[in-house]
Order: C-alpha cells, then structure tokens, then sequence
C-alpha cells in the first residue's frame, strides 16, 4: 500500500512515455517522482492500480508491466468515460496521482512446473502481458506456454510491437486471431473460443488464464471445459466498477468477495461458489 | 455506578460539556429533527427519535479527502505541478441523545471501516475523538424492531454512556471507560437513588417487553444465497421501490461512498459523499455492462448485505439495527422486516425437490 | 359497497393483465402501501380512502412492455394523461380504473395534530374524520385539518381518463386554483424567501426521492444530479447545490407537472419542495392558459413551438 495512514493519498508519478497502442487504447509508462519509493516498490503480477488525474476523478487498472522489469509502472488504458478520456490526453512529463499496488495477483507459484494456456480478448490481454514477461523471465519456472490473442480487427491488437520477443522466447506459441478477414493479415480468423478448440492444447499439467470481454469469457470457459480443464485450473481477473479500491466503499463486492481486494484474480472454482452477480 | 441527573440541570450538563467537546445532538429543524452542534439558537428535542440520526457526524454525507491545487512548475515552465493536502478535521466530539439502535450503527461502521483489511483513516479519526451518550427507549414506534436483529431499546452496543429518562430526569451509567472518564466531569451529576435505579429497570425492561417476538434470523445467510437466483421473488419484493436513496441515506449502518473530484480553476477537492446501491449507476461499469441493471437486482443487494454478507464476514452480526426509519421514511412504505420474513419464508424450488 | 364493486371490476379485467397496481395497508394502520395485484386473492387486500396517497403513476414508464392495470384517484390520473402526451407510455397496455376521491391525508399534518402518530394501533376512517388509537389515547381529527393542500383546491376529484369508473362522481371542491398558498408566500421580501429556502434546502440528504417519486420525472438514470458531463450540479456539501439541483428540476417540469405534489411527500426530511413546482405552474397557466394532464391530445406548451403565442405579445414590446 503507498500510505498505510491514509489508503486514499496517492503518490505523485510523472508519465514517461505514451504508446498509442490501437484508436482508443493508450499504453501510460509512469515512474514515481519519490524516487527511494520507486525504488523500493514491488508488486505482484495481476495487481492493480488507480489513476488519479486530479480534478476529474480516479480509475482502476491492471499494473501491465512485470515486476520482473521495474523501469516504469506500465497501464493500458482503453478510453471509455471521463477520467479515460483526460487520461489519454496526458503528455510526456505530466503529473498524475497513483494509488498501487491493490488487489491480489496470479497464482504464479501454483502454476510453477506447469504449462499455460494465456486466453486474451482485447484490452482483456492488459492483465495477461503482466503475466506473460513474468514467466518468460523465469522461464525455467514453468512448461510451454500457448497464448491466443484475439481482437476484432488487426488494428485492434494490443502489444503487437511486442509480438517478435513473445515469439522468439523457448517453447511459447503466439496465436493471433481475429474476427474477420483483413488485408495482409496472416494469421488466424475466427472467435477466440473456436481458435482455442482448434488450437487443442492439452489440459493435463496445465493452467489456463483468460482475459476478455464477458460474453468472451463465457464461451471460452465452455471451450476450455471442452478441452478437459477444470474448474480449479482456469484463472480469470475481473472488471468491476470500484472507487475506494481498498473494500470500503462497497460497490464491487460480488456476494462477500470484495473484487477490490480479494480479486481481481479468481479461479472458476472460487467463481462458482459465489453468487452469480458478473 | 449509576449516576442521576435533573431534568432541569440538562442544559447545564451539556454546555459545561461544551466547553471540552464538540456537541452534536438531535434538534428541531423544520418539519424534522436532526443531529446539529448544540447552540443557543436550538431545540433540543429528544422526546422522540430523529428523523435522522447521528451517523453523518463519524461518517459526513460529503467530506474532503483532500485538497489539491494546480500550479506552474517554476523549474519547468512548461509544467504544472500539483500539490495536494490531506484534510483532517477531527476534533472532540459529544454525541448526545442518539438511541441505542443508532449508537449499534457505530459498531457496524466500526467493523466495516475500521476491523478490516485496510482502515478507513477520516472515520477512525473521528471515531476516536467522539464520545456517544445515548438515551434509552422507554418507548417503542410501530417501525421500532432492534430486538430481531439482536438489539434491544436499552442496548449498550455503541455507546460511551446510556441515560436512561425517569420522573423528572435520568438515570446516567457508565458504558465504557470513556465514559466513565466522562461522568467525573461537572458538579451535576449525584449518585442515583436504588429506587431511581428500580424505575429505570422498570421502565427498559416495559420497553423490551412491548416489542413484537423476534423472529430467528440466523438462518437468513444460507436462505438469502439459495434465494439468489430467484429473481421472480426479487421482483415483487421490489415492485413498488422507486429507486431512492432515503433507505440507505437514512440507515445508521449503510456505509457506502463514491469518491469524486470537483474542480475551480487551479483549485480543487477531492471529496467522499454518501452514495447508494439502490441507484443505477452504483455498479455501472465504463463498459456499459452492469452487474445490477435492474431495482430488483439491488434490493437483492441491500437486503443480502445486511442480512447475509456482512453477518458472514463479522461473525455472525447484521448490518442492521432495527430503527426502522428505512420503512418510516420510504416513500412507498417498503417494509424491509416484511422483504426478510418474506425471504425467511419462502420455499425453495431446491427444497421441494429434495422432499420428493 | 363503492369498494366491493371496485374489486369486482379489477378481478374480472386481471386475466387479460399482468397485474393491477393498488393500495393496501401497510406497516402500520395509518400508512398505506401499493399493492401488486397478479392474482384475484390479491384484490382482496385492496384499499379505498384517505390513506391512498401514493401516486402509482410513477411506476408506468418502466412496466411499459407490459400490460398493467393502474387504480387512480383524480390527480393520479393526470399524470397517466401527461404520460400519454409524452408518450412515455402506450394508451393500449394499460387499464385505467378510477373511482371518486374524497381527498387523501397529509402524513405530515398528522403527525403534528398527533404527534404519536408512529404508535398508532387502529385507525378508523369516516367520511369526514380519521380516529387515531395510539398506545396511549385516541385522536379524532376532521379529514379537512388533515387533508393535503392540494386535496383542499382539487378540481378533479374524478379520474380525467378511466376505463372503468366506479362509483358515483364527487363534486369538485373548487372550480379554478386560487393559488393562495404561492401569493402568501410571494407576498414576503426577497430575504426572507431567500433565506427560507436556505435553512429548508440546508437539512436536505440528496436521496432525490423527490425525483424518483415525479411520475414524470423522466431522465432517472442519466439526472444531472449525478452526472459528470454535463458538470451542473458538484457533489460538494452545501445549500448550493441541493437548491440548484431543485431549481433545475422544476424547470424541468414547467408545464409537465400536474403538482401531484410527490415530490413533497417522498421527501424523508419533509422539505417543501412543491411550492417551487406550484410557481411555475402558476406561470405557465397565465402564460398559456394550459393545465398539464388533462388532455391525452393536447401538447404540452413547452414542448412545441409556436410562432406567435396567444398571451406573449412578443411584437408589442
């Protein structure tokens, strides 16, 4: 927590750089101005974090860089309301309010000597990325590792400046898919679910972790079901609406689960024995 | 060591209090009554429970978390800098003539703010500096249930110190150590008489004995989960709510927030306010997806949070207190007491099959 | 007798209908509730009199892709007309049943003439009385000390729009609105009706029941109350902006508002928001001579516009 007396305060940060990932999603490289707290910050991969422009309000995102690679505080941010839209008209050098790390993470040392199916849809490979650099920087901690990214259109894929390094790391499979045919485009076309069933990868020893829009989410679940994962074995993270981002303004609970804290990572498993409220 | 004190001293009691807190107690505003610092100028009115009670002086309808200005980065004209400043406003303060169903508010926001993961630093605050001096009810209201969600019109849960009003004044006793801290202040207060102790006894034990049986709510956390999914329940239970916050805003227990930014040029606030699940955009997601979208979805939620959610996570307490001013106050008279016996009641699809 | 026939009517047009929306008794003897009523034993626990205050019009809008049924007291009616014209709802799904009102009661009123109101065990109601049993004593109070404001200028005591009337029609106790309540008021300097409003809109906790209870308050979800963009009203704690965010309501209901007066009595913190409502209806009667909710054809006036208005001599000036 970057205050422990006062969970609202943020810290100041300053934008390093701005990738323009697709028409409505920018990628925000942050570092902290205290420089001993930039330093000593860690976090763990899936955790999130609120951006405050001050003035307009705060929003939660996922922290998508490594922890593995603390050069920056890294946040994709796809425009949607107001404080996305003042978000995404920050420039290089400008003050923001960081409120990180919250929430829980990945199960990454469950998932140690087993292989990994990455699920993404969209800005929904945000939180997936994060997990993906953490692994290949410990390669060896874990087995293949298939990823199928999927988004509507190629202009819609996220991190695609990344895609050669994911490619070029031992034993991993980047599958690209989109939803329609598009000029140049040279690999998949298709839903996700359809890939993935395609794709067939084996569920023994294996976790799967999906990301992605909800209606995604379910058919992917149904395919992953399909291929003999269990319920114990797919991770998902969710979005919710959240402000204190600390469980007390009590908005994103789903029955006694507060998304804010004890999520945004949960299993199928623990998914199911909470009430049905996605 | 029960204390007594003068109908006639009351006002004296408080202002030599006054000087050493801050008092905060229920007067005649306008048609209603409200908790507002004591002066000169107001009617003390505590022959009857407030229209609202005292839960916006721990928990203010807007506060200021903090305060941020705007301003030209000297170093780096092309740059602004932004400064920004925690508030922190609390300061001792007297709540006097709560009633033991909004002094059992405090516990719920205690437990919800401050026995939990991360503490919620501006209540905890005010929580520490506030001393609760509550009155007995020696009388229950058509809408009074504290005693079915584990309450009682003499409850002590809350309070620093409970009065207790008999003939011509009350009986004073000590709850908590601030309290007793309290009672050695001041010259009016004189030891109570047994038969002065006797009457009090008589008369909380006649309030205890009016109220409607309880009936058994443990059992409610399991019911409400199996009646998730039983939106057509959902539904009539909700029919008539028109969406309002004066339930939640009302209830001594809610405790929900938004957190929002207001802006005046280089100056600006950001600020907490009371916010409630019974609006539309609490769960609104920037996607446009809702959990919630519909009234029944967040009755569902209001309900399951008192009576399932919180009990679950606190040991078995509900978040609520039985005052009541939910079904007084609600322009529809939803009656929650109706929506959980209904809940309590209502057969289970589950169960039939499992009798077959 | 009046009521028995009501019922009869409703359970014989409830098979064609999702439910019928009436009164029923509530948490106590003195306060009513709405009634579901979804099967002919529901009808059973339905209500007639003085107790009826709600205005069940508010809930027609989101039931519009149903077919429900709706008991009316005169006023009530008016805002199912004013639906009409806005077409908020559709003429075809739903059945208007009305019978004669006498006037409903003013909860307020009440618990000041008996200031033990909330100990209430019975509640008897006469023609032109309401008995009150507390737990202590017994109160009888003259319907007319008790009556709402508006009951006591109501010239529609008869449902304006009814499939099914029941009953024998009232007479209505005036013919035009005196509008004594708003000259009394307007008769004060600017200060003190200034700081009136100020000390009223001080206790008010923005729940806006008094929005959510409007039957033609039709913005609900996307209220500038709450809204971000547009940025009208802060969330800042003040009179300010609770005063604001009334003054923009009742502009929004200038020549809408039937002054059902809803939003008063929702209010928990019992501010009078009415009046503010009742000015501008008083405007828009001189202005245009037009009364909201009296005619499923006529359009609202600030809802059109016309090139020359009757009573504004724009040319002349």
């Amino acid at each position: 927590m970057s205050n422990t007396n006062n969970p609202y305060l943020p810290e100041m940060a300053t934008v390093r750089e701005i990738i323009q990932e697709t028409h409505n999603i920018k990628t925000f490289r942050v570092t902290l101005n205290n420089e001993a707290r930039m330093k000593a910050f860690s976090f763990e991969p899936g955790q999130v974090g609120q951006l405050s422009i001050f003035g307009v309000g705060e929003s939660t995102f996922v922290i998508n860089s490594s922890p593995t690679r603390m050069d920056y505080l890294q946040f994709s941010v796809m425009q949607a309301g107001e404080v996305t839209s003042r978000l995404h008209e920050l420039q290089v050098g400008d003050q923001i309010g960081v409120r990180a790390p919250l929430g829980n993470w990945f199960p990454y040392d469950k998932m140690k000597g087993k292989d990994v199916v990455i699920v993404g849809g969209g800005i929904g490979m945000a939180p997936l990325r994060t997990l993906l650099l953490f692994m290949l920087d410990n390669r060896d901690d874990y087995g293949k590792i298939t990823v199928i990214y999927g988004a509507r259109s190629p202009q819609d894929l996220t991190y695609s400046y990344e895609f050669d390094e994911w490619r070029a790391a031992r034993d991993v499979n980047l599958v690209l898919t989109v939803d329609a045919e598009a000029p140049d485009w040279e690999h998949k076309v298709g839903l996700i679910p359809n890939i993935l069933l395609e794709e067939n990868p084996a569920s023994e020893n294996t976790v799967a972790v999906t990301c992605g829009p909800p209606i995604m989410i379910k058919f992917t679940l149904e395919a992953l079901k399909k291929l003999g994962f269990t319920d114990e074995n797919i991770y998902t993270t969710l979005e919710k609406r959240m402000k204190c981002g600390v469980g007390l303004c009590g908005r994103c609970n789903i029955g006694t689960s507060y998304v804010c804290v004890d999520g945004p990572v949960y299993s199928f498993a623990q998914l199911s024995k909470l009430p049905n409220e996605l | 060591m029960a204390k007594y004190l003068k109908n006639d001293d009351l006002g004296q009691w408080l202002a030599e209090l006054g000087t050493e807190y801050k008092i905060h107690a229920p007067v005649q505003e306008g048609r209603s009554i409200a908790f507002r610092p004591l002066t000169q100028d107001k009617i003390l009115r505590i022959d009857r429970h407030a229209t609202i009670g005292p839960k916006e002086i721990l928990f203010p309808a807007c506060e200021e978390l903090m305060h941020f200005s705007y301003e030209k980065d000297t170093d780096n004209p092309g740059r602004e800098k932004i400064r920004v400043q925690p508030a922190d406003n609390a300061v001792p303060t007297l709540i006097f003539g709560s009633r033991p169903c909004d002094a059992r508010g405090f516990d719920v926001f205690d437990g919800a703010f401050t026995q939990c993961a991360v503490k919620d630093n501006y209540y905890a605050a005010r929580r520490e500096q506030a001393v609760v001096v509550s009155i007995a009810c020696t009388r229950t209201e058509n809408t009074c249930f504290c005693n079915w969600v584990g309450g009682s019109p003499d409850g002590t849960n809350g309070s620093d110190v409970l009065l207790t009003p008999i003939q011509d004044g009350f009986v004073v006793q000590p709850v908590t150590e601030k309290g007793e801290t309290l009672l050695q202040k001041g010259s009016l207060l004189t030891g109570a008489a047994p038969d002065q102790v006797r009457e009090a006894e008589q008369l909380r034990a006649a309030a205890c004995a009016s109220l409607p049986e309880a009936p058994d709510f443990k059992c409610m956390p399991e019911q409400l989960y199996n009646l998730f999914d039983n939106m057509d329940f959902w539904e009539k239970q909700s029919a008539k709510c028109i969406s309002c916050g004066a339930c939640t805003y009302l209830c001594p227990t809610c405790h929900c927030f938004n957190i929002t930014d207001e802006r005046n040029g280089n100056e600006g606030e950001r600020l907490r306010s009371w916010d409630n699940c019974m609006s539309r955009q609490f769960t609104q997601e920037a996607s446009g997806h809702n959990p919630r979208p519909e009234k029944a979805y967040r009755l569902k939620n209001r309900v399951g949070h008192k009576f399932c959610y919180f009990p679950d996570l606190h040991e078995g307490h509900i978040a609520c207190v039985g005052c009541g001013r939910c079904i007084k106050s609600c322009p529809v008279s939803l009656d929650i007491r109706q929506v959980v016996t209904s809940a309590k009641e209502c057969h289970l699809p589950a169960e039939e099959t499992d009798n077959e | 007798m009046m009521l028995d026939q009501l019922k009869e009517t409703i359970k014989t047009a409830l098979p064609e209908l999702d439910f019928v929306m009436g009164w029923t008794t509530g948490y106590d003897p003195l306060h009513a509730t709405p009634l579901y009523m979804y099967e002919p034993d529901d009808v059973d626990q339905l209500i007639w009199g003085p107790l009826n205050v709600h205005n069940l019009a508010v809930h027609l809008p989101a039931l519009r892709h149903k077919k429900v049924g709706i008991v009316v007291k005169g006023c009530d009616s008016r805002s199912v007309v004013e639906l009409l014209q806005e077409n908020l709802i559709d003429r075809e799904n739903v059945v208007i049943f009305g019978a004669p009102c006498n006037g409903v009661v003013d909860m307020t009123k009440i618990r000041k003439a008996v200031p033990d109101a909330h100990f209430a065990r019975s509640v008897e109601t006469a023609d032109n009385s309401l008995t009150i049993t507390t737990d202590k004593d017994t109160h009888t109070l003259s319907l007319a000390e008790v009556m709402a404001d508006k009951c006591t200028r109501c010239r529609f005591p008869n449902a304006v729009e009814a499939d099914h009337f029941v009953g024998e029609k009232r007479i209505p106790a005036v013919e035009t609105d005196p509008y004594a309540d708003l000259e009394s008021f307007e008769s004060q300097g600017f200060a003190e009706r200034r700081d009136f409003w100020m000390a009223e809109m001080d206790r008010c906790i923005r729940c806006y029941a008094c929005r959510n209870a409007c039957p033609l308050c039709v913005c609900r979800d996307h209220c500038v109350a709450q809204s971000r963009e547009p940025h009208w009203v802060s969330q800042r704690d003040g009179v300010r902006d609770k005063f604001m965010f009334q003054v923009i309501h009742a502009i929004h209901m200038a020549g809408r508002c039937t002054e059902c007066g809803e939003c008063e009595r929702a209010c928990p913190m019992d501010i009078p928001v009415l009046l503010l409502k009742r000015k501008l209806g008083n405007v828009i009667h001189d202005l245009f001579d037009y009364d909201a909710g009296l005619d499923a054809e006529a359009r609202p006036p600030l809802l059109a516009f016309k090139l020359e208005e009757d009573s504004i001599k724009e040319k002349d000036w």
